[in-house]
């Protein structure tokens, strides 16, 4: 009785144990929510006209308005990747910033419709001064 | 019979102390945070979203359903075994989804203000939506139909099952890439170097202390009212036995 138990307790954390790996492994994969510029660019040929995320720096000064779109230039890892964005981008998109696009390669740029503005972990003052000269 | 009033109250002098003190902690959190914490370089005044973001988070995620889990484990193990811990793992996930409800309504709001989108699926939204569904599901199991013995072992078991997204939820943002930014405080990279500014530190601080004070009150209430009906349905199992009992005499 308590051996087949004690069995049944085993094949459960077995199974169990195997689900989970299974679940990483596939979340693994399926979590590649985005690539960055670099491996894009090494990647372009298997990516052909895919639809994918890719993720990079706005470069300083490469933002231009072109028509309904906007253009500007991808970085990481010192490579670049020139994009075509359709339609206004997000309130808070401006260059420096990392951001993930949506979108294909179309010919020699990144064509996206969709800007996902992304943050670090990095939270810093607008004006460090305001809280001292407030309370002054 | 009957329940005499100051028995069937959920609040005692402890609770109300404690409720005043969650007031206070809450009120002083919506001071700092609207007030006194600066605004973000890159967020601007969005990132006032992460004093309650976090919170929240930290109250369903690591106080509610770990004290779930442990009430679970207790309520397990034959020498601690007793209705206590079944009713304090079902009183504490009840409070842990109404907050990570919230969590994921804030992190909604603030993901459409600093992302551009309400939602995403990546690896932290979607493994915590999975969490909230998995206590839900926990919920309704400690309601399916069972004897009661039966009842509170199937719900500790699934309570420890469903514990096992936590760590996931937790590290997925370290383990995959996500939108989701990387935690504050809560890694090794950034345990002993985050990078955040004083007053905004201190303001989250104050946030989770605040909130878990307001775990404490609520479960104090919630697990109370628990512990009254448990003990209203064994009384009214008594009286309807004694009933019984009388129309086999009369009869």
């Amino acid at each position: 009785m308590i051996d087949t138990r004690r069995r049944l307790w085993l094949a459960g954390i077995v199974v169990l144990a195997a689900l989970g790996f299974l679940v990483f492994q596939g979340l693994g994969n399926a979590t590649l929510y985005f690539r960055t510029a670099d491996e894009a660019v090494a990647q372009r040929d298997q990516l052909g006209d895919r639809r994918f995320r890719i993720e990079g720096d706005v470069v300083d000064g490469s933002v231009r308005q072109v028509g309904n779109d906007v253009s500007f230039t991808l970085t990481k890892a010192s490579v670049e990747v020139p994009v075509r964005h359709k339609g206004d981008p997000p309130e808070l998109f401006r260059p420096g910033i990392p951001v993930v696009l949506e979108g294909r390669f179309q010919g020699d740029y990144f064509s996206s419709d969709r800007i996902l503005v992304r943050h670090s972990e990095t939270y810093v003052a607008e004006n460090p001064e305001r809280v001292t000269t407030t309370l002054r | 019979m009957t329940i005499s009033p100051s028995s069937a109250s959920t609040s005692s002098r402890t609770t109300t102390i404690l409720g005043w003190l969650t007031v206070v902690s809450l009120a002083l959190t919506a001071v700092m945070a609207l007030v006194i914490s600066p605004a973000d370089v890159n967020m601007g005044d969005s990132v006032r979203l992460l004093y309650l973001h976090v919170p929240t988070a930290w109250l369903a995620m690591y106080v509610s359903f770990g004290v779930t889990t442990l009430a679970s484990v207790l309520y397990l193990w034959k020498r601690t075994r007793s209705r206590f811990w079944d009713l304090t793992a079902g009183a504490s996930a009840e409070i842990g989804v109404l907050f990570l409800g919230l969590t994921l309504l804030i992190g909604a709001i603030w993901g459409r203000i600093t992302w551009g989108v309400w939602w995403t699926w990546d690896a932290r939204l979607t493994t915590t939506a999975v969490l909230f569904v998995l206590y839900i599901g926990y919920l309704a199991v400690r309601k399916v139909p069972a004897s009661p013995e039966v009842q509170s072992r199937r719900a500790a078991i699934v309570a420890i099952a469903a514990f096992l997204d936590v760590p996931i939820v937790h590290f997925a943002v370290e383990w995959w890439r996500t939108l989701h930014q990387d935690a504050t405080f809560l890694s090794d990279r950034r345990l002993l170097d985050p990078q955040i500014g004083g007053t905004m530190a201190w303001t989250l601080f104050l946030g989770v202390v605040a909130f878990t004070l307001l775990y404490c009150w609520l479960m104090a209430h919630r697990f109370r009212l628990a512990w009254l009906e448990d003990r209203l349905a064994d009384r009214a199992m008594q009286v309807a036995i004694d009933e019984r009992r009388a129309e086999a005499v009369q009869s």
